[in-house]
């Protein structure tokens, strides 16, 4: 009879309740007749219906139906066992119910093409995945079916948005907003269908763990990612929105194996932030600074902090010069300067103070500055330091501008120029001759060759409105034999005229190798100073264990691999700060 | 002890060779057919005497001195048991013995002429086989071997010891010969040394039980692999 109403016809019910509850009686104490007589084969029945019936509505149905369907039966049976079969059988029908339609099918149902858990998350079929997580979370293995699926297909998602070819330069605020918005999309679904489930939360994190790390360039990304959102003019966002973003950005920081490496580029773009003017606020970097400091401690931020308290106590040395200037009388040949001092150790340092020809006027100016400084401030140096300054030169054109007509004789056009300090040594050349050619400028400047092509590329090859010298040939490239003259027809609506260096929004390939060896210089000491200083309190330790230890020192960091800590403790027995047990090889003892 | 009939031989081989310095200990000595300068009791003094037969100056014995040392006893300068001597002397300095080596390490094998030394090369020799003491001269060789200027013996010389020492009891040698010699290493140091000996005694030829996380120097781990890559083309 119960096979009838599974079938959909009415059936006496009253009839059915009695006959279990006589079986139940016979019983006396036990369930033992019941189950014999009953139970037993109801639930053989019941198995061998669904069986057949799960397998029906597999062919015909997809996956999100099938599921509904499930649903309703697994209600149905329970239903029907507190109705009018004894109440106790509900388990074990449900239980059978959960075995042949859902813990046989499970990966049927999850991969089902064009219904499955992939379609599902790409048709974002939150509901749908709802219903499937409730189900399966009825049945062991259903939920770590579920997962592995969601896995697989966000991996593969992220693969794709990290991967790309070698020497391409993806745009790298691109490439973090698209990671951003892939785990916005997960988010809700762990939220929304998932039920913020741990097993999915761990397994979703760990995916993107392993993505993001597969591209060595994502520090760096996410570092150039941040810097767009600190910089002034962040178009169309309000602060509060890019206070989420920036804390958005940091759940990916948190992903970073290779924090060290970030840690550097930031200090970089934080540098030239800075030194450029072009924050949006003390306070949102500030602010972002100390989310940092949150994550990963003082000894990360403690420079960047430093380099902020350089800014504010440079400018107070620029108020007492400004004084000092006046009641001195000093002469400062018509310069209007602005000096920042920078502490060394806080700052990116350069491998070099790369060369630089000042002409005289600045160099005058800079030269009483210095004599001020170090008369506050014995027993420091100050390097100048040209690769980071900037200018505003007087500019005149003698030459009328092209549409004039009826003009009375030639125009003289003066303009404000903001450029960079190699920038303004190459124009203050043609306050003494009209013409330069590319190696007499190289000559006489000095500036290095990567430079002095991109300050030569920023004033003579870029938009008509920058264009302040005029070189023959008139290509994009920089040459040996092009000549340079000022550009007489130069002509802008705005008096003071800023001109963009031509910078490439990434590193280029040299310059993030030597940045990726001096991270790995860095990487070699730390290493050095975790071993040097596990082994001083431990006194004794077996290599696996020291290489573990280390390990988890410095994984906040980044992940030293295990054959670099050897060389590391090979290169510390040899300079004697270790040295291997007579007894046992495998046992390292702390050299005091 | 040495049969009769060779004590005979060299009694007489005594007589012709003894250099004409120990004239006055061999004419104060009662020539009798007995005499044995092997059972002569050991003289510090003519220890000294004997020294300053290849010393070039007081202090030392410097390379001419170390080859007319090794003619003399009969040994070639490459001979392994040359650095058992040496080892004996504790001497520092491969090629020169001092006289306070000489005397230290002379005194203690009791030899004070070059026939007393013959009678013990073998013993010397012999001490290679007890695995403590050849670990000991093993490890000896690396600080006598090595240029004194640096803290790390260069390959070449290195290459030259370990043939000397493991040359023939360890199989790999040759196997790890060839790979230093394409490798870019351009000095051994003490540690690479000493697990080399390890590595030698403990390692199957095959290299089946090498384990990675048994704390091996590297060069011992880029061995196993390139090894291992030649085993399988």
């Amino acid at each position: 009879m119960v096979a009838r109403e599974r079938r959909g016809e009415v059936v006496d019910r009253g009839a059915v309740k009695n006959a279990c509850q006589m079986l139940m009686v016979l019983g006396i104490d036990s369930r033992a007749v019941y189950e014999e007589d009953f139970e037993l084969p109801f639930l053989e029945q019941s198995a061998e219906f669904y069986r057949l019936e799960s397998q029906k509505f597999l062919a015909e149905n997809s996956a999100s139906v099938y599921i509904k369907k499930v649903e309703a039966r697994i209600n149905e049976e329970a239903e029907r066992a507190t109705h009018y079969l004894d109440k106790s059988t509900e388990e074990p029908i449900v239980r059978v119910l959960e075995a042949e339609l859902i813990c046989k099918h499970m990966k049927t149902i999850v991969e089902m093409e064009n219904s499955g858990v992939v379609h599902m998350l790409k048709n974002n079929k939150t509901d749908d995945l709802g219903c499937m997580y409730k189900l399966f979370i009825r049945v062991q293995e259903g939920l770590k079916t579920m997962c592995e699926c969601v896995s697989g297909y966000l991996r593969e998602q992220g693969k794709a948005l990290v991967t790309e070819e070698e020497g391409g330069n993806k745009n790298a605020i691109q490439y973090i907003q698209d990671l951003l918005d892939l785990k916005d999309r997960f988010d809700h679904f762990l939220h929304e269908s998932f039920n913020d489930d741990r097993l999915f939360k761990q397994t979703i994190s760990g995916d993107f763990e392993y993505f993001l790390n597969l591209n060595n360039k994502s520090p760096e990304y996410l570092s150039l990612f941040i810097d767009d959102k600190l910089k002034k003019g962040v178009k169309g966002m309000s602060e509060q929105e890019v206070e989420v973003v920036l804390d958005k950005a940091m759940v990916l920081f948190r992903f970073l194996q290779e924090k060290d490496v970030f840690e550097r580029y930031y200090k970089q773009h934080l540098a030239k932030r800075l030194l450029l003017n072009k924050s949006v606020s003390d306070d949102s970097e500030k602010n972002m600074i100390s989310k940092l400091k949150t994550e990963c401690g003082c000894q990360f931020t403690s420079k960047l902090e430093g380099m902020f308290k350089d800014m504010t106590v440079s400018n107070t040395t620029m108020e007492e010069f400004k004084n000092h200037i006046q009641t001195s009388g000093t002469s400062l040949h018509g310069v209007d300067l602005n000096v920042r001092v920078l502490t060394t150790g806080f700052w990116p340092t350069q491998s070099a103070t790369p060369k630089c020809n000042v002409p005289t006027q600045p160099r005058n100016a800079f030269e009483a500055f210095r004599r001020f400084y170090l008369g506050k401030h014995s027993g420091r140096q100050l390097t100048l330091q040209p690769s980071l300054g900037s200018a505003d030169l007087n500019a005149s054109f003698y030459a009328p501008k092209k549409q004039d007509s009826g003009s009375s004789g030639p125009q003289v056009r003066k303009h404000i120029l903001q450029v960079s300090s190699y920038q303004m040594v190459i124009l203050m050349l043609f306050n003494t001759r009209e013409n330069c050619s590319y190696e007499e400028i190289a000559q006489e400047t000095d500036i290095p060759t990567r430079d002095l092509i991109r300050a030569l590329q920023s004033l003579a090859c870029g938009k008509p409105t920058q264009r302040v010298l005029s070189k023959e040939p008139k290509s994009k490239e920089i040459e040996p034999n092009d000549a340079f003259t000022v550009n007489d027809h130069f002509t802008s609506k705005l008096h003071r005229v800023k001109i963009q260096t031509v910078a490439a929004k990434g590193e280029s390939e040299p310059e993030r190798k030597e940045t990726r060896s001096r991270v790995d210089e860095d990487r070699k000491h730390e290493i050095e100073a975790a071993i040097v200083r596990i082994m001083k309190s431990r006194k004794r330790r077996s290599h696996n264990l020291l290489v573990a230890e280390v390990t988890e020192q410095l994984k906040s960091r980044f992940l030293p691999s295990p054959v670099v800590i050897k060389k590391r403790i090979e290169n510390l027995i040899e300079r004697e700060y270790l040295a291997r047990t007579p007894d046992d090889r495998k046992v390292y003892t702390y050299v005091a | 002890m040495p049969p009769r009939r060779k004590r005979k031989t060299t009694l007489v081989e005594e007589q012709t060779t003894i250099p004409k310095r120990s004239r006055k200990e061999s004419s104060s000595r009662k020539k009798n057919a007995a005499y044995d300068p092997l059972r002569e009791p050991f003289s510090n003094k003519r220890c000294q005497i004997w020294f300053q037969e290849y010393s070039s100056d007081e202090d030392g014995l410097g390379p001419e001195g170390m080859e007319k040392f090794c003619e003399d006893i009969g040994v070639e300068p490459e001979n392994i048991v040359m650095l058992v001597i040496a080892w004996k002397l504790e001497a520092k300095q491969m090629g020169f013995f001092t006289l306070d080596e000489w005397l230290k390490g002379m005194t203690q094998l009791q030899v004070d002429s070059v026939i007393k030394i013959r009678a013990k090369l073998e013993f010397l020799r012999s001490l290679l086989n007890d695995p403590v003491l050849f670990k000991q001269i093993y490890r000896f060789a690396y600080d006598f071997a090595r240029d004194k200027d640096q803290r790390s013996m260069d390959i070449e010389t290195a290459k030259i010891m370990l043939s000397l020492l493991l040359g023939r009891q360890w199989v790999l040698f040759s196997s790890f010969h060839q790979f230093l010699e394409q490798s870019k290493y351009k000095v051994i140091n003490k540690d690479q040394w000493c697990n080399i000996l390890e590595f030698s005694r403990t390692i199957n030829s095959d290299l089946s039980n090498y384990d990675e996380d048994g704390a091996w120097p590297v060069m011992l781990d880029e061995f196993v692999e390139w090894q291992r890559a030649r085993a399988l083309s």
